[in-house]
């Protein structure tokens, strides 16, 4: 320990307590912001330290659930705890251990964007020096350098996104929750801002709750995964098997060969879809292995095989409609 | 920027790649060397949440006088402190020049600048609150470790700080000046003290006044522009509407209907509190009304203002 390192010190790359850490937990949280309309129904989850996406449609309550953890918003029923903390009781301590990035607009416009996040800083409780420092230091972490002494209201979007990043972390919390963090970005800055969240969870040590509407792009930064829909909860767990999940194999076949279908079910693959286009859920490598078999043996010729997978939304009908 | 960052005091460094490796000529003292300064978490003190509406309210107070921020944003404050001081510094100058002490006296700045300090009110209510709500700051506020009522109460205080500094300021101009001209100022001092009392609680009472109805119109603004020109318009409507009302009265009723007329009660206030005799021709003279109840009226103002705005920011909700 060097002189200086009283304020500052190196974190290791890895979460810390993650064995006895609940990071977000609920019990039935239930919103209603009337009778008819439910926010979030019922809702039971636990997520572990480590960077979660949270997935759902447009409307499905992503903004709602991240603003009940804030206690910006109370829960009609039902419990929620962050870093084991209530949401209804200790909103002020959960506050000043998580940083927000809300999807909307949220900057003013005629101030500087290091003058902003050393306010944001202090406003989280940091003093003034180190609010100073770790603006400076989180400016250039989000790629924002001689821009930050400018006026935010001549920013691009993407700078704005990246000075919105930029006072979620100042305060180093222990949680961020971003909200959209890609909305209205072109392509490339969708990616740089993969990578910043990417790199804040891992290297950081921050556990990170990100939200967004665009499975694709979520699932390539996220450890977990949390899918919504409606107020409900439809997945949670590791993204790997939520990517199994949710791709199919297409096959296309020259011929109508009507019997194909009922003999690749018969061997136990899920299959729907026309006679010459067949979707099938691909369990493992034999899955192929077994198409290839049934296509020889009723003489189909096949044109094309194609991994693609269900939209969101297409996921989640097909869900309700199994199981409704 | 790596080297910038290098050259911080107390920052612990580490070369990229493994650090066990002996690197030819390459030890970090050359130079030369890439450092990956890593992430530093933060283990020093956290304040609380008085903290957090201090800086608050110094941050709101900076932004009313539109410090910190860019060009435009200074230039309503700028005039307005320019029209507050400008007449107290030059009677002092006067005075001390030509030897004639007649300096403005405390109740007419007091009445003069009522008016400038109603316009900067409408100018930068506003600007403190409607642009938070505006722009959407207002979620990262009240995600951090503050309450909406605490919020309201550091934006409404700043209002009302900024409001002193061009109310009392001048009158302190004025005071300094009376001392400082005389023959002798530690007699002059002796004689003038006393009026400090009434100096201060007489702008801080009309800087709440002012300031609690401008905060509490502009809670309601959902847009800069309209919002001062609410505030404007409930400045002049309001007395307006009281000449009115008052012309077609007669007798007691008459009387009491000054209490209505904002610019008036702070005339009459005024005058009570640095007792002073009303003129007989003007309309608080006329109305011959105790001075404790343009006192009360304005306590009353401030307090349901205050009511309202605090309401509006209870929920914590944006």
């Amino acid at each position: 320990m060097g002189p200086g390192s009283r304020i500052y010190s190196r974190s290791p790359p890895t979460h810390p307590d993650s064995s006895k850490l609940s990071l977000i937990s609920t019990r039935d949280l239930t919103k209603s912001f009337s009778d008819s309309v439910l926010a979030l129904d019922n809702l039971t989850l636990d997520a572990e330290p480590g960077i979660i996406g949270f997935v759902g449609a447009n409307g499905a309550g992503k903004t709602t659930f991240i603003r009940i953890l804030l206690g910006l918003l109370p829960p009609t029923s039902g419990s929620a705890s962050v870093l084991d903390m209530d949401v209804r009781g200790d909103q002020m301590a959960i506050r000043r251990s998580v940083g927000y990035m809300p999807e909307n607009d949220c900057l003013p416009i005629d101030v500087s964007g290091a003058d902003f996040v050393a306010h944001m800083g202090r406003m989280s409780g940091l003093p003034f020096q180190a609010a100073r420092e770790r603006a400076a230091e989180m400016l250039r972490h989000v790629g924002l350098h001689e821009e930050r002494y400018r006026l935010i209201g001549g920013y691009s979007t993407g700078m704005k996104q990246r000075v919105k990043l930029a006072q979620a972390l100042v305060h180093d919390p222990k949680l961020l929750l971003l909200d959209e963090p890609t909305n209205g970005l072109d392509p490339a800055g969708r990616e740089d801002m993969l990578a910043l969240i990417a790199r804040t969870g891992t290297e950081f040590g921050i556990s990170v709750l990100v939200t967004s509407h665009l499975l694709g792009e979520i699932e390539r930064v996220c450890e977990q995964l949390i899918a919504i829909d409606g107020g409900k909860l439809r997945y949670n767990g590791p993204v790997s098997a939520f990517t199994e999940l949710t791709e199919r194999l297409v096959v296309e076949l020259d011929d109508d060969i009507p019997e194909l279908a009922p003999a690749l079910r018969s061997r136990g693959l899920d299959v729907d879809g026309t006679t010459t286009l067949l979707r099938i859920t691909v369990r493992d490598e034999t899955t192929y292995d077994v198409i290839r078999d049934t296509a020889a043996e009723h003489g189909a010729a096949i044109a094309r095989m194609q991994l693609t997978r269900h939209k969101l939304e297409e996921l989640f009908r097909d869900q309700v409609g199994a199981h409704g | 920027m790596a080297e910038s960052s290098a050259t911080r005091p107390g920052a612990r460094l580490r070369p990229v790649g493994d650090s066990a490796t002996p690197q030819a000529g390459g030890s970090a003292t050359t130079g030369g060397a890439l450092y990956d300064l890593g992430y530093q978490r933060y283990t020093g003190k956290r304040l609380d949440r008085a903290n957090a509406v201090r800086t608050l309210f110094a941050f709101s107070l900076r932004t009313a006088f539109g410090l910190g921020r860019g060009a435009r944003s200074k230039a309503i404050p700028s005039i307005i402190l320019a029209v507050v001081f400008i007449p107290a510094i030059v009677s002092v100058g006067a005075a001390s020049t030509t030897g004639f002490s007649a300096l403005i006296s405390y109740d007419n700045h007091l009445q003069f600048t009522s008016f400038l300090i109603a316009l900067f009110a409408a100018a930068q209510a506003p600007e403190l609150i409607v642009t938070d709500r505006q722009y959407g700051v207002l979620t990262l506020y009240l995600a951090r470790p503050l309450t909406g009522v605490l919020y309201a109460l550091a934006k409404l205080g700043a209002l009302v700080a900024a409001m002193m500094v061009l109310t009392f300021g001048p009158q302190l101009v004025l005071f300094l000046g009376k001392v400082f001209i005389a023959v002798s100022p530690w007699a002059a001092f002796k004689d003038e003290w006393t009026v400090l009392g009434p100096l201060i609680l007489g702008t801080l009472t009309v800087s709440c006044f002012i300031g609690s109805v401008a905060m509490a119109i502009a809670s309601f603004g959902g847009r800069r522009a309209y919002a001062s020109a609410s505030v404007i318009g409930f400045f002049l409507l309001v007395p307006a509407a009281a000449t009115v009302v008052r012309s077609l009265a007669t007798g007691e009723t008459k009387r009491y209907l000054i209490l209505a007329h904002p610019i008036e009660v702070i005339n009459g206030f005024a005058k009570w509190i640095f007792h002073i005799e009303a003129k007989r021709r003007t309309a608080v003279g006329r109305a011959d009304l105790p001075g404790s109840y343009y006192f009360a009226v304005m306590l009353a103002v401030i307090v349901v203002a205050t009511t309202v705005l605090l309401l509006r920011y209870r929920r914590n909700e944006v």
